[in-house]
């Protein structure tokens, strides 16, 4: 026998399952080799340990979970119910769209151009409005000095002047 | 057993705390002997049974119900396992806790068997999903080859040599550790 056959007879061996001649072939080569009663030593050892491993028991909390299912699936019952009717069906398809575009200018690397051209558009008018804005500023002060002229200059003329040097005796 | 869940398909509350009674213990271990982590056990435990309830309508009563929602956990746990397994890296301490407090040993061997216990929990986590599942289902659960094999839905001696390179892997790892404390 193999140490390779060895091996997987080693659960056999220890359930009982080997038949006599197999049994004695195994057992032979477990004298015969020490690599493999090393082997054999540690293999009991682990299965001893595996069939006394003690079970946990669960805690009230989690049972108590486990106890309430029926009423919360009770619970939740009507809602997916609705929303799973077949006539929301073109609802949902539709948000879908909408969604995936909504997602598609505000988080896809080709939509953040698009929101940047918006940007761009936004100061554009924004510059515009400041420029009609400050023009205006500069026609109200024209207007101004303009007006100032007009009303110095008749009052250079000052068309009465004359007349009142000719009443004057 | 079948009354009892043709009660629950009814919706006697008794029915479903009579089924929790009799099967949460066992789900509940086998789902923390395969993740190793109390609060993601129960969490497990909690999902399997909403899964449990949600399927009932499709028993079928002709088949054994025991195997039906072992099959379902195993299903569950290696699913969830294969989702989530880049996120667990070691288990919980071994808990103490639940080891039998009796013991006709001394305690020079009590703490030997304590150790071994520790270091083969810790080991479980080496193995592939598919065999830490043969070895629980054999070893700590005490489930026959048999049903083991209609729980995995593997041919017997698949099942057979499953268990028994797990064990063995189980067995090369105490063997490195019991040397690396020696």
């Amino acid at each position: 026998m193999t140490c390779r056959q060895f091996e997987e007879l080693l659960s056999s061996y220890l359930e009982g399952e080997l038949a006599a001649a197999e049994k004695k072939e195994f057992e032979a080569h477990l004298a015969s080799c020490s690599a493999c009663a090393e082997l054999f030593s540690a293999f009991r050892e682990t299965q001893e340990a595996l069939s006394g491993f003690p079970e946990a028991e669960p805690r009230p909390a989690l049972m108590d979970r486990l106890y309430v299912i029926p009423e919360r699936k009770r619970f939740f019952k009507p809602v997916f119910g609705f929303l799973t009717r077949p006539d929301l069906q073109p609802v949902f398809a539709a948000l879908s769209v909408l969604f995936v575009a909504v997602s598609f200018i505000f988080f896809a690397p080709q939509g953040r151009g698009v929101q940047k051209a918006i940007d761009r558009q936004v100061h554009l008018g924004y510059n515009q409005v400041e420029k009609l804005y400050a023009r205006a500023g500069s026609v109200t002060d024209e207007l101004g000095s303009l007006k100032t002229t007009v009303v110095d200059s008749i009052k250079t003329l000052n068309p009465l002047k004359g007349q009142e040097d000719k009443k004057q005796p | 057993m079948n009354e009892i869940i043709r009660e629950c398909l009814e919706g006697r509350q008794g029915a479903w705390e009579t089924l929790m009674n009799t099967y949460a213990k066992r789900v509940f271990n086998m789902a923390y002997q395969f993740c190793g982590s109390r609060p993601e056990a129960e969490d497990l435990t909690q999902e399997i049974f909403l899964k449990v309830y949600g399927s009932l309508a499709k028993f079928d009563f002709q088949k054994n119900f025991t195997a039906w929602l072992l099959t379902l956990t195993k299903n569950y746990l290696i699913d969830e396992y294969r989702r989530t397994k880049w996120e667990r890296t070691q288990r919980d301490e071994f808990d103490e806790r639940v080891l039998p407090q009796t013991s006709l040993a001394g305690p020079e061997e009590d703490l030997d068997r304590k150790e071994t216990r520790a270091i083969i929990w810790e080991g479980l986590n080496r193995l592939s999903s598919e065999m830490r599942m043969a070895v629980i289902l054999r070893d700590l659960q005490g489930r026959s080859y048999e049903e083991i094999a209609e729980i995995l839905g593997l041919p017997l001696g698949t099942v057979k040599s499953r268990v028994n390179r797990a064990r063995l892997a189980l067995a090369e790892v105490l063997k490195e550790k019991k040397g690396e404390l020696s």
